[in-house]
């Protein structure tokens, strides 16, 4: 019955084959621009991560003037044919280095970076590196610890909800500093966790937001990369801590402050080191003194005690006065795991996965 | 009783493809009557009351009900008007309870169920009939009868005054049908006028008042119940013997091939769609088998050929007792037995395929191996195309059921024959056919009986069994009624065996 | 009030015209949608096929996203043909998946052909096992498979994500939920970004098309697909059939998993069907069931997927407008199949139709 179809649709490939023959001169490139890849895990507008990622993108293109080109992609699973094939679609279009915006591209980035020795990749979140292939993160536990203060200070129930995405380092990282910021202003306040497994979807987000606030938690804050956390809170007339932009106009009835990112400085300085020739593969992790991560100002819905707090923490964590993870922590447990007097070193940070003693939730 | 006619059908003519179902048609109710519509399969009943409750529109003919001329385009316009049809096939949910069904669908219901006020009406509609429902129960606890009388019910909830019964007793044990039979006199008691479909004669004789006799899409006459007997109903019925052209030829038959013994099967309505039945079948005849539609004949040709289950009895062939065996297990013991079944498309051909490949349907086991071989049946089908003259622009690639029906026929009994089987069972093998079609079937089967095949002819046309068949084999409701020579039978002791009236033996049968 | 009522057979001519004119139709849509988007849609179509065979790289890109779509389609086909709607291709091919996983799990130190060769038949017999479930209840019980085939997708999906995020987590991963990368011997070999699925997937559709045409149980699916009063009549044991039919479109679903495993993904996850499963069903029945057909429309749908893709990057549309155009394309094919089979026909005429 569906005899031709077939036959039909081979015909009308060769045909346009043959059209597209004729043209292909046409895609002749310009050699004095660059072409910079971009590869989201979301929709380039998801409101979150991957359009922090953008944003950066968008102040990079304009700082370096025409000089360089963007290619993106959006919605790319965490799976690692899938990071793979992309990256050689950007190879094919002549990409010279590609920025992987999600923990998850790690396996097909590090398999991309062999098959493409000339192209310089850099992974956001990871821990893989080689030759031509460095990573690089912000601190983002500072603001976070930040915005546990104001958390801390608004909570009439002490009980804070927290929708995060996966157990990882990072994710669990941030929990921590949150509730020590949390633990500095209110030692009775809990931190709950839900785990959604994934980064961005918004009904699974919400679902696990509205779960923690009918167990009593009147604040909210989230590792995820939708607003759909502080819709929940919206309509449960509650409060919240955002993440990655500020919601300050899209969320005027639930925000109070968020922990954000600031990649346009970083990607503008990369792109240069490339086409300077400098880049080399590094692991950058940079905190609010380099600017790549911040708070938002906060809203008049946050308490009035907590600028004045707030200020005075931001001081001492620049300054180095202040180390978020110094001792004496304890686990969930209660056993102790890092020492009073000392500091948590850099990769037991990278391999964080305990909860301090204030988070109320499972690890897995 | 009086003389008001609350329906009268004139003329009313309904054409399908090149069938005339309906033939100017005549037909008339009364008002508080029982009328009974007899006929044989395919007389024209049922399109006749699909006519009247707007199923079917009328190519020609006008209708009135209640003195007004209508239009009836709608089962619902015909509720409407009065007029309900209980389905043959029950409509109810399984699930609901009798009053939940009542309640479904019916106009008088407001979205919101108010089940006090439809109980109580139920409840006055029910003593009024003395019917035997209870509103609370749920269907699928419910027995046929019990089932039928809800159907019943709802179609005069809904306001019907004018009743149309499709052969109500079909399903029904005898106690159920005199059951029945009270709430129907109830009902005209109380001014509904009911028309019952049925071609059973006892039946007939005992609820109605008058009876309208159809034949072959023709209303042949309408009499009062007081003035006629069933012997002239079943003649009536069956018609005047008619002057075939099927050729009957002798030949002196041989030894006993199949014995059927005592087979009984039981259908899915829990009736013994098969009772008993027993018969023998000789080398080189024809025995035919008649009977109502639904008597048991599908049965117990599926039954012989392994597709039917049956509960006890046995059937002999060679020697070996063959119930409870499947198609592919008689096949393995080495008895070919060719069956050509009913359903023509659904079952006997592959509908989609084309002729090679539905004659490689009882071939491709042959072949040794895991493969098949198309060459083989391209030249059996090629032999069988140009034998049987089968008009067809190709045996490849075309569809059987492209064919017309005559041809579709001559591809399956060709292909069955072509097998050379020890046994031939053919069920309806002319039905559809046109004349001259039909005729190269006839003298298909007699040269396979000339070839000392024993054969069994299921058929319906009365006629054609009676001039091809050497002997007739009656069944009514699954029994034997009768075996008998057609040469020293009337037509219309046929008829009445056929009725159940009457049984082999009985006075006026065998009377040639 | 308009009825649909079912046509005749349509000639060969009108076919080509319809569908030929449900291409441009869709083309001509999909246009609206991509100058919306910005794009000069003339460009972007040359550059779809551009992106499919432009290079070399591009098209092995191409075969790479054909071989799992024919393989299953050509599972699909062989159930759908016995009237036994498997909807469960994507959870047939996570089992294969899940099996090949468990090969390397526990004779991680085979050496790669043993490794490959037994991943083969594992995969096989799990993908198979997960339609033999619902064959065995649908023979015995006379279950409705469609609901059963779909929802064991979903349980297939549940267990693969509990060993993705349990079980079988990888505990070098620093807490992200993946499993494992299979070790170099348990990895398809390939070259030039053409791995050895190709060899096995021409193999599948050899014998795969010896199984539907020459073979008797091949014919027995078909009748039994037709009509099971006639495969009872011509003696075909029903529950058999159904089992080895079962078997085969099963265990081939299940082989993708293996071949996706194995050769391009490197580890099972969640993502690894990205749903494949569900478009092979279209395929297969665009394809009238047939095997050179499943073949042809696996290319056009791998070009449709690859060249989608392609211009995402190419052209910086975003992902939802590429996926627009696919989808723009598939409903006018099918609309086309509808138009070709069914008529509209108005109350009036309705006596002459009954």
């Amino acid at each position: 019955m569906k005899k031709r179809l077939g036959v039909l649709m081979l015909a009308l490939i060769l045909v346009v084959v043959s059209v597209a023959g004729c043209s292909s001169g046409s895609t002749s490139k310009k050699d004095e621009v660059t072409k910079v890849g971009f590869i989201y895990v979301g929709p380039a507008d998801d409101g979150g991560w991957s359009q922090a990622h953008d944003n950066g993108r968008a102040k990079m293109v304009e700082n370096m003037g025409g000089k360089v080109e963007t290619i993106v992609k959006e919605n790319v699973p965490e799976e690692k044919s899938a990071v793979v094939s992309t990256i050689r679609d950007m190879v094919d279009q002549g990409c010279t280095i590609i920025y992987g915006t999600s923990y998850g591209f790690m396996d097909g980035m590090v398999e991309a970076a062999e098959e493409f020795p000339d192209v310089k990749f850099e992974h956001c979140s990871g821990y893989m590196t080689s030759d031509n292939m460095g990573t690089y993160f912000g601190k983002i536990e500072e603001p976070r610890y930040l915005s546990g203060i104001v958390a801390g200070l608004t909570t009439k129930t002490n009980k804070i909800a927290y929708v995060a995405a996966m157990p990882i380092p990072e994710v669990i990282r941030g929990i921590n500093a949150f509730a020590l910021g949390v633990k500095s202003v209110n030692p009775a306040a809990t931190v709950n966790v839900s785990w959604t497994n994934t980064w961005y979807d918004p009904t699974v987000e919400k679902a696990a937001a509205e779960a923690l606030i009918q167990q009593g938690c009147d604040v909210t804050a989230q590792h995820q990369d939708s607003t759909a956390t502080m819709e929940a809170a919206k309509e449960a007339g509650k409060l919240s801590i955002g993440y990655d932009l500020s919601a300050a106009t899209t969320m005027p009835e639930v925000y109070m402050t968020a922990p954000l990112w600031d990649f346009g400085g970083y990607y503008t300085d990369s792109v240069q080191s490339v086409i300077d020739g400098t880049w080399k593969s590094q692991q950058y992790w940079g905190g609010m003194n380099d600017g790549i991560v911040l708070l938002d100002d906060l809203t008049a819905l946050a308490p009035g005690s907590a600028q004045a707090q707030v200020d005075t923490a931001e001081a001492a964590i620049k300054s180095g006065q202040l180390n978020i993870f110094s001792g004496e922590l304890k686990d969930q447990t209660g056993a102790v795991i890092v020492s009073a007097g000392t500091k948590m070193t850099d990769e037991a940070l990278l391999s964080m996965d305990w909860f301090v003693d204030n988070v109320v939730g499972s690890l897995k | 009783m009086n003389n008001d006619y609350v329906v009268k059908m004139e003329n009313i003519t309904k054409v399908f493809g090149k069938v005339k179902a309906l033939d100017h048609v005549e037909f008339s109710l009364k008002k508080g009557e029982v009328h009974a519509i007899l006929g044989e399969n395919g007389a024209g009943k049922s399109s006749l009351m699909n006519v009247l409750n707007g199923i079917y529109m009328p190519d020609e003919g006008q209708i009135e009900v209640k003195g007004q001329l209508v239009n009836i385009s709608s089962p619902k316009i015909a509720l409407d008007l009065g007029i309900g049809m209980l389905p043959q096939h029950y409509k109810l949910v399984d699930v609901f309870s009798a009053m939940e069904n009542v309640a479904a669908g019916s106009r008088k219901t407001t979205p919101f169920l108010n089940k006090k006020k439809i109980l109580d009406e139920m409840g006055k509609l029910i003593a009024q009939l003395g019917m035997d429902i209870n509103p609370n129960k749920k269907v699928y606890e419910m027995s046929v009868a019990e089932k039928q009388s809800l159907e019943i019910f709802k179609v005069l909830y809904r306001g019907a005054d004018i009743l149309i019964l499709d052969e109500p007793t079909a399903v029904l044990t005898p106690q159920e049908i005199k059951n029945l039979f009270e709430i129907v006199k109830k009902m005209v008691a109380t001014g509904c006028s009911v028309i019952i479909i049925t071609h059973k004669l006892e039946e007939v004789m005992e609820i109605s008042d008058r009876i309208t006799i159809m034949r072959k899409g023709t209303t042949i006459q309408t009499v009062n119940k007081a003035e006629t007997t069933p012997q002239e109903l079943a003649g009536m019925m069956v018609g005047d013997m008619m002057e075939l052209n099927v050729p009957y030829v002798p030949v002196e038959r041989g030894g006993k091939c199949l014995e059927v013994k005592d087979i009984t099967a039981i259908d899915r309505n829990k009736v013994h769609i098969l009772d008993h039945v027993s018969f023998d079948l000789y080398a080189g005849e024809i025995l035919g088998v008649a009977g109502i539609a639904g008597s048991g004949q599908k049965e117990l040709c599926e039954g012989i050929a392994g597709l039917y289950h049956l509960k006890s009895g046995e059937i002999i062939f060679e020697g070996e007792n063959i119930v409870g065996k499947n198609p592919e297990k008689i096949s393995q013991m080495g008895i070919s037995l060719s069956f050509v079944p009913e359903d023509r498309l659904g079952m006997g051909l592959v509908s989609s395929m084309d002729i090679i490949d539905n004659v490689l349907l009882k071939d491709y086991r042959n072949k040794k191996g895991m493969g098949i071989s198309r060459e083989v049946s391209r030249d059996k089908a090629e032999a069988l195309v140009e034998r049987l003259n089968v008009s067809t622009p190709a045996i490849e690639n075309h569809a059987v059921s492209l064919l017309s029906g005559g041809n579709i026929q001559k591809v399956l009994l060709g292909r069955e024959i072509e097998l050379e089987p020890k046994l031939l069972v053919t069920a309806y093998a002319t039905r559809g056919l046109d004349v001259g079609s039909s005729q190269i079937i006839y003298e298909l089967l007699n040269e396979q009986k000339v070839k000392m095949k024993p054969i069994m002819y299921v058929g319906e046309d009365l006629d054609v069994l009676m001039s091809l068949c050497d002997r007739i084999m009656v069944l009514c409701e699954g029994r034997v009624t009768g075996i008998v020579d057609p040469r020293k039978t009337t037509k219309e002791a046929i008829g009445l065996m056929m009725s159940g009236v009457m049984n082999e033996g009985e006075a006026g049968c065998s009377i040639s | 009030m308009l009825h649909i009522v079912k046509k005749d057979v349509p000639k060969t001519r009108e076919k080509i015209v319809v569908r030929l004119s449900a291409v441009l139709a869709a083309l001509a849509v999909a246009s609206i949608i991509v100058l919306v988007a910005g794009a000069n849609p003339i460009e972007l179509y040359i550059g779809i096929v551009q992106g499919c065979f432009g290079s070399l790289y591009r098209f092995a890109a191409t075969i790479e996203k054909m071989v799992p779509l024919l393989v299953l389609s050509l599972g699909v086909m062989v159930a759908f043909k016995m009237r036994f709607w498997n909807i469960g291709a994507e959870g047939q091919f996570l089992m294969g998946a899940v099996g090949t996983t468990l090969v390397v799990r526990l004779l991680p130190d085979l050496p790669l052909p043993l490794m490959l060769l037994l991943m083969i038949v594992v995969s096989f017999a799990f993908g198979a096992v997960w339609l033999m479930i619902p064959a065995f209840f649908k023979a015995r019980f006379g279950t409705n498979e469609t609901l059963f085939t779909l929802m064991l997708n979903y349980i297939a999906l549940t267990l693969v994500t509990a060993l993705q995020y349990d079980f079988w987590k990888d505990p070098a991963a620093n807490g992200m939920p993946k499993i494992a990368n299979l070790p170099e011997n348990a990895l398809l070999p390939s070259a030039g970004g053409f791995n050895l699925s190709i060899l096995m997937a021409v193999i599948i559709v050899l014998a795969m098309y010896y199984f539907m045409n020459r073979s008797k149980i091949g014919f027995e699916i078909a009748v039994l697909g037709e009509s099971e009063n006639t495969a009872r009549y011509i003696g075909i044991n029903v529950t058999k059939t159904i089992i080895i039919a079962a078997l085969v479109s099963g265990g081939l679903c299940g082989i993708v998993g293996m071949m996706q495993t194995t050769g391009v993904s490197g580890a099972l996850s969640t993502e690894i069907t990205g749903g494949l499963g569900f478009t092979a069903i279209i395929v297969a029945w665009l394809s009238g069931l047939k095997v050179p057909f499943v073949v042809v429309n696996s290319f056009a749908f791998a070009v449709l997927l690859q060249g989608a893709s392609y211009i995402q990057t190419a052209f910086q549309i975003p992902g939802s407008v590429a996926e627009m155009i696919q989808a723009i394309i598939l409903f006018f094919i099918l609309g086309s199949e509808f138009v070709l089979q069914y008529r509209f026909v108005s109350d009036k005429t309705k006596s002459e139709v009954a």
